[in-house]
């Protein structure tokens, strides 16, 4: 196989990979309130998301130490501890949302009792992780999430006005409820700088055994799947905007999120949303669930990774299925996952500096990375999305309340 | 001056990942002994792993080790093989008598098939 | 544990650096050692601020060697060390 072939397929499951629960429930939702407004901090997340994964990525190739391993040694043990019982409880609430997501998607393509799907999705899930080799997961539930590309079609098929969606790309104030925007605009960035990924990308990263040298062009694979996966998410507000604000619909439900592609496209696009949602959320719950098991088993000195077959980490292993059980259990106690899905988010990232502040740190560490460490454009985009990050760790929560979650 | 036999015990040595003769990850450096500060003859002697070597990090640490199960193990300075991102040893994890975690929760994954 | 010819590495992290007339150096920060074939020799003590920041390398000078350059009192300048105090000799030179 041609390595340029071996690239392009690299960047199509990057693609069909970037969409999670998260960003389908807030992009719609932001789209359905304030329009267009806040394109251009979906483009912020996506370019936040990429200093993240490159930093941590490139912290993994140099020191071969995977993110929960820095922050412990950089850290110490005790702030190391905090963080990993922060994140583990940001992955258990986003693994949960992700289960309900499958199951719901389910339930739309077949009919079945929604309850049942949840056991029936976590099953296969586990049959599937267990079963197939690390990359076909991410090649499966890659290519299976490129059907979300219907919502691209579909967008520009609700004839939206352009020139409307420019002026979103521009920050602007708004002349709508000031908090409302402020809160989608954390939840954006929330969704879009998904700690899970980072952890389970710089995890693969020390697995395979990247060096520096493979780092140039594994770094532009992330770039350009990430930017092109950010079109998604793009789509789905735009797509919202037109659809869904000018009727006052509030997209409560994933069935809703669906219609977005029904209503321009038919039965077809509908099938398409349903499957492409399946496929990027199940993906999702994947690399949550490992990332969870990766943290704690990194952070404690456990032998970890796929490629060590299961007897080999037993203990990994055990953590990655009891973390999907509890999902199920949370699940299961029939919450709402699209609330679930705004309470992993809105968490995500408070607990957000936590993993982010330590990698910040490690990166600008000669005696760690030696040539490798920060440059200028690095450290200025390191240090901007510090600030962000800080900024949307604070107000989070406080948003979150005062608006009912983005409802006014 | 640095050179290649030099390294700072916190930043080279603390918290980092053991890796026995075979490659098998088998825990982190959570302590170290250190015998002679007395004496005029300093040295680190051993490296302590397990949940009671917890208790001196911090109190996260302690609750961390109120929590988990396990013993100390003290892993002799002269089984250290060599140091680079990981501290190697010169024997097996087994022989050490590290990695019982792993090893206890084996009995619970091996029965499936395709472990 | 006792404190006395057996410790803990972590135990004598953070100590206070003191010279035998009393001016206060600093913090422990990290001991600096050299391997030999089996054993792990003790050669130094890095003394830093009793900054926050500095304790996560905030402000520490840069250098292209492997190992951080900080002040490093050598051992021999070391009069007593225990789990709280560090006392060392008032000519104690830093260096790197």
């Amino acid at each position: 196989m041609s390595k340029v072939f071996q690239i392009a397929l690299g960047i199509l499951a990057a693609i069909g990979g970037f969409v999670d629960i998260g960003d389908l429930v807030f992009n719609v939702e932001a789209g359905a309130t304030l329009g267009y407004q806040l394109l251009w901090v979906v483009v912020v997340g996506v370019v936040g998301i990429i200093v993240y994964s490159e930093m941590c990525g490139r912290v993994a190739a140099v020191s071969k130490r995977p993110v929960f391993d820095a922050i412990r040694e950089r850290l110490g043990f005790g702030v190391g501890f905090g963080a990993l019982v922060a994140s583990q409880i940001v992955n258990l609430m986003t693994l949960a949302a992700e289960v309900g997501g499958v199951a719901l998607a389910l339930e739309l393509l077949s009919g079945l009792p929604y309850r049942v799907l949840i056991v029936l999705g976590v099953a296969v899930l586990a049959v599937v992780i267990w079963v197939t080799p690390f990359e076909w997961i991410e090649r499966i539930f890659g290519y299976g999430g490129l059907a979300l590309l219907v919502f691209v079609v579909a967008a520009i098929k609700l004839h939206p006005d352009w020139g409307d969606v420019a002026t979103g790309f521009v920050p602007h104030g708004t002349s709508s409820d000031k908090l409302v925007y402020a809160y989608f605009a954390v939840g954006l960035l929330g969704a879009a700088m998904t700690p899970y990924e980072v952890y389970f990308y710089s995890s693969g990263v020390v697995e395979e055994g990247w060096t520096p040298k493979d780092l140039g062009l594994n770094r532009t694979n992330a770039i350009i799947g990430y930017s092109l996966g950010g079109t998604l998410s793009l789509a789905l507000m735009i797509g919202a905007a037109a659809l869904f604000l000018p009727l006052g619909v509030e997209p409560q439900f994933i069935g809703t999120v669906a219609l977005g592609a029904q209503v321009p496209l038919g039965t077809i696009g509908l099938l398409l949303a349903l499957v492409g949602i399946l496929f990027a959320v199940g993906g999702a719950a994947i690399d949550t669930c490992f990332s969870g098991a990766y943290n704690v088993a990194q952070f404690f000195g456990w032998e970890w990774g796929k490629g060590r077959r299961p007897s080999g980490a037993p203990r990994f292993t055990l953590a990655w299925m009891v973390l999907l059980f509890l999902a199920l259990l949370v699940i299961m106690t029939g919450v709402d996952p699209v609330l679930v899905t705004e309470y992993a988010v809105i968490f995500s990232v408070v607990a957000l500096p936590l993993t982010y502040i330590p990698i910040l740190l490690v990166a600008n560490d000669r005696a760690y990375m030696g040539q490798y460490v920060n440059g200028r454009l690095a450290n200025a985009l390191g240090l901007f999305y510090l600030v962000v990050i800080l900024i949307v760790a604070v107000t989070a929560i406080p948003l979150m309340i005062l608006t009912h979650q983005g409802q006014g | 001056m640095s050179s290649a036999r030099e390294l700072d015990v916190g930043l080279g040595l603390l918290d980092h990942q053991l890796v026995d003769c075979k490659g098998r990850r088998c825990g982190n450096v959570d302590d170290l002994e250190v015998e002679g500060l007395r004496d005029g003859q300093p040295r680190v002697t051993a490296i302590l792993v397990g949940p009671p070597v917890w208790k001196g990090r911090g109190w996260l640490g302690r609750l961390a080790a109120f929590i988990a199960p396990g013993g100390t193990v003290r892993v002799p300075w002269e089984e250290v093989e060599r140091i680079d991102a990981a501290v190697h040893l010169r024997k097996t994890a087994r022989e050490l008598r590290l990695g019982r975690g792993d090893d206890r929760a084996r009995r619970w994954v091996e029965w499936i098939p395709g472990s | 544990m006792d404190s006395g010819l057996l410790m803990r590495f972590t135990d004598l992290l953070d100590a206070r650096v003191t010279t035998e007339s009393g001016q206060v150096l600093g913090r422990v920060h990290d001991l600096r050692a050299e391997r030999t074939s089996r054993t792990l020799k003790i050669t130094g003590l890095i003394v830093g601020p009793s900054g926050f920041l500095e304790r996560f390398g905030i402000g520490a000078p840069e250098s292209g060697a492997r190992i951080r350059t900080r002040d490093v009192v050598p051992w021999s300048a070391v009069i007593r060390a225990d789990s709280r105090n560090v006392v060392v000799r008032d000519e104690a030179r830093k260096r790197q």
